[in-house]
């Protein structure tokens, strides 16, 4: 009770003065929740405070903040090539910043990172891993061996006191193999809590759904991968007659692309699970991450990093209600190793108030991501997002996720070209026109092949066995 | 002492064994006190308790004679006003109820003496009060009978020393009776005398709670028959049999010392019955009345 007391006290001191969290601490600590946990059977009072963090009180969120950019910009002065030339060529004094100074900072891009990654490196590389997104070259991301033990370890904790994991689950992980970093913090977060992983990759969907349905040793509560890989288990799932009673699953993570209610609401009623988050996470930011709440705002974790939107048109922080690219900077000292500065992911969000009426309230949000900037519909009825149309269909009747499409302005018109099986042009207008989105629709039926080079998804990084081949 | 006087003790240290220990186990049933978000009660929080044990006679016998009330009655408003802000919630009458409760004790003791029976019973009371709520902290901040009959075990070691090797017991009692606020209850009246200290009250009441969450009404039917005879009863009337056997009788025996074997054997006895239930287990098992809510300002 004491010590637990004191460890407490102790990291939330490291967080507010920015000192290195010793990960060891941050371990005793999930040690503390899971003998809490296993006396009480759910953590005590005023455990929002612990799980909000400092950073989520509005009257000090500034001042740390202002405290926390000026600590990170310090250090990369000092250590980053390539931010010590920015910042001189800004003419930026990094120990002066402020949240409203920070934008005489030009953003850091991910062509940066892929051109010139040697002067991005401030600390001991250990590991390395790579971004998978469907875009161009990837960039890789070396982490210390500091962070590889610390961030798992912050979000143990943080899983564990929401209630969303607890000793005896077990996490399958459908990502992406090159994804190490996630991987292995998926490993060891699971580790922490006294649970079980099975690091499945991207197989032949039914080959996940295997797994899912396995009983020997620790059968899956809880399930992690892309919007669209896990569209594919749940098409596979249904052609194979299963349903929520065949499974254990209670809780579902997506992220890395666009999650629509329809498959979300399809993956809850497939696999029974009666959490289907949609979480936000980049392998440039870590281990800065987003949560989804029912209102579909993405609240960020403040206490992480510096999240902002800057506008479309000016690329000055956007006004509330106006669209943006995320921008995030992740804090020293949380991110050591390879840290990046007010980095741009592209993605659209909608800047939102700063005062929201939803269950994580505490934590600043913006809107769900919207889709890249560079996929943004300009018609002359208005801008049509990325978001806007997969939602609309991931609603066709009959549709077989991931459903794909390619998406082009012709003459200020949207058009739109859908690969589907059972689906006619009709369909397609219908739902766009319901969310007051005008398209002339067309339906193809395409090959696998053909269908990917049309739309190319993040399941795509498929991942080849000999299970079904060798038969 | 007389037949008489030894009479009086032992039925006065076996009401207050019995009482103050089925208050806790009452508190216990109807109320939850707070607990923080992460901690629960382990084997190095009973270190730590022993080391307050252990240091505090020292500061009691350095504090200058005025201080200590004034020490004591500042101890015992904030610890009356934490373990009973569940039961008043509302900060006035709450803390109208511990001042007058408080004022009584210590007007008494002043107008009245140190062997006022009004005072004896004031005190007895915020003494007693006290217990029962520290009691549930500890209780219910996850401490398991196996913690307290262990820490009960070493205070029992902890009185022989200091009452067979360094008479240091002997100087507390003497030096703490009859303050304001003295950390014992106990009742005078007229040449009659019975004293009963509040580490004793405590580790009684710890006992029969925790057994009380841990092994349901079978531990509390071990444990209450062992608080009474083993707590209240025996080291009431050992010493008259001590001196009616050795021709000198001892002025003082330690009530651990008598409490601590029986206490451990109790608690070995009912862990025959299997492992201790968890607060989630015994949680599961009571329906509490409903939540005393603050009303709106
Ligand atoms: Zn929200």
């Amino acid at each position: 009770m004491i010590e637990a007391g004191i460890r407490q006290v102790r990291v939330a001191l490291a967080m507010v003065f920015g000192r290195p969290v010793n990960p060891r601490l941050v371990e005793r600590l999930i040690g503390d929740a899971l003998a809490t946990i296993e006396e009480f059977g759910a953590p005590g009072d005023d455990v929002e405070q612990l799980i909000d963090g400092p950073f989520a009180d509005p009257a000090e969120r500034r001042d740390l903040q202002t405290r926390a950019l000026q600590r990170t910009a310090r250090r990369l002065a000092k250590r980053s090539v390539f931010y010590r030339e920015r910042f001189a060529a800004a003419g930026v004094d990094p120990g002066a910043l402020t949240p409203d100074s920070l934008r005489n900072v030009p953003v850091t891009r991910k062509a940066d990172l892929v051109a010139r990654p040697r002067d991005f490196i401030c600390g001991r590389p250990q590991m390395v891993t790579q971004t998978t997104g469907t875009t161009g070259a990837p960039a890789r991301v070396w982490v210390s061996r500091y962070e590889i033990e610390l961030w798992p370890a912050l979000i143990a904790l943080s899983l564990l006191l929401r209630g969303e994991a607890r000793p005896g689950d077990c996490m399958q992980v459908n990502m992406s193999s090159r994804a190490t970093a996630a991987v292995q913090e998926d490993v060891e977060v699971f580790r922490l809590l006294n649970a079980a992983t099975r690091v499945v990759g991207q197989v032949p969907p039914d080959e996940s759904l295997d797994h899912l349905l396995d009983t020997a040793g620790v059968t899956p509560t809880l399930l992690s991968g892309y919007p669209s890989y896990i569209g594919q288990m749940v098409s596979a799932a249904r052609r194979r007659g299963l349903g929520p009673d065949d499974f254990r699953l209670r809780g579902v993570y997506l992220g890395g692309e666009v999650l629509s209610p329809a498959l979300a609401r399809a993956v809850r009623e497939t696999f029974g699970a009666d959490q289907v988050a949609d979480t936000y996470g980049m392998t440039e930011l870590l281990p800065v991450g987003g949560r989804t709440c029912r209102h579909h705002h993405l609240h960020l974790d403040p206490n992480m990093g510096f999240a902002e939107v800057l506008d479309l048109e000016t690329g000055e922080p956007a006004e509330p209600g106006r669209l943006g690219t995320l921008a995030v900077t992740p804090y020293f000292p949380y991110r050591e190793c390879m840290p990046v500065f007010r980095y741009d992911t592209r993605d659209v969000v909608r800047a939102l108030p700063e005062r929201l009426d939803c269950e994580l309230a505490a934590v600043p949000a913006v809107s769900q991501v919207l889709g890249k900037a560079n996929r943004l519909l300009d018609t002359a009825a208005g801008l049509v997002t990325p978001r806007d149309v997969a939602e609309a269909l991931d609603e066709l009747p009959g549709a077989e996720w991931p459903v794909r499409y390619r998406a082009e302005v012709v003459d200020g018109k949207l058009h739109v070209t859908v690969v589907a099986e059972h689906a006619s042009p009709v369909d397609v207008t219908e739902r766009l026109g319901a969310r007051r989105i005008d398209a002339v629709a067309e339906v193809v039926r395409l090959g696998p092949e053909e269908a990917r080079a049309l739309c190319p998804l993040r399941c795509d990084l498929e991942e080849k066995t000999f299970v079904r081949g060798a038969a | 002492m007389s037949a008489g006087e030894t009479l009086f003790l032992a039925g006065v240290d076996c009401a207050f064994a019995l009482a103050v220990p089925l208050g806790a186990v009452l508190y216990l049933r109807r109320v939850r006190v707070p607990r923080p978000p992460v901690g629960t009660f382990n084997g190095r929080d009973i270190a730590v308790m022993m080391g307050f044990v252990l240091a505090l006679p020292f500061l009691y016998l350095a504090l200058p004679g005025a201080a200590l009330p004034a020490v004591l009655g500042l101890v015992f408003a904030g610890g009356l006003t934490v373990g009973y802000q569940p039961i008043v919630a509302r900060t006035l009458p709450r803390w109208a109820a511990i001042l007058a409760l408080l004022g009584a004790d210590l007007t008494s003791r002043l107008l009245l003496g140190g062997n006022s029976p009004v005072y004896w019973l004031a005190n007895s009371c915020v003494v007693g009060l006290i217990v029962v709520s520290a009691t549930n902290l500890n209780v219910q901040g996850g401490m398991r009978l196996r913690n307290i009959a262990w820490f009960i075990l070493l205070l029992g070691l902890y009185d022989l020393t200091f009452a067979t090797v360094l008479p240091l017991t002997q100087r507390l009692a003497d030096a703490i009776q009859g303050y304001p606020f003295a950390p014992s209850a106990g009742l005078r009246i007229g040449g009659l005398g019975a004293v009963i200290g509040m580490g004793d009250l405590l580790a009684y009441s710890l006992y029969t709670t925790a057994a009380y969450k841990a092994y349901g009404a079978a531990g509390l039917r071990t444990a209450l028959p062992l608080v009474v005879v083993f707590g209240g009863l025996v080291p009431a009337v050992t010493p008259p049999v001590v001196g009616w056997l050795t021709g000198h009788t001892p002025s003082l025996v330690p009530a651990q010392v008598v409490f601590a074997p029986a206490a451990f054997l109790g608690y070995l006895a009912l862990r025959r019955r299997g492992p201790e239930r968890r607060m989630r287990e015994y949680l599961a098992t009571v329906t509490l009345p409903a939540p005393v809510v603050e009303p709106a300002a």
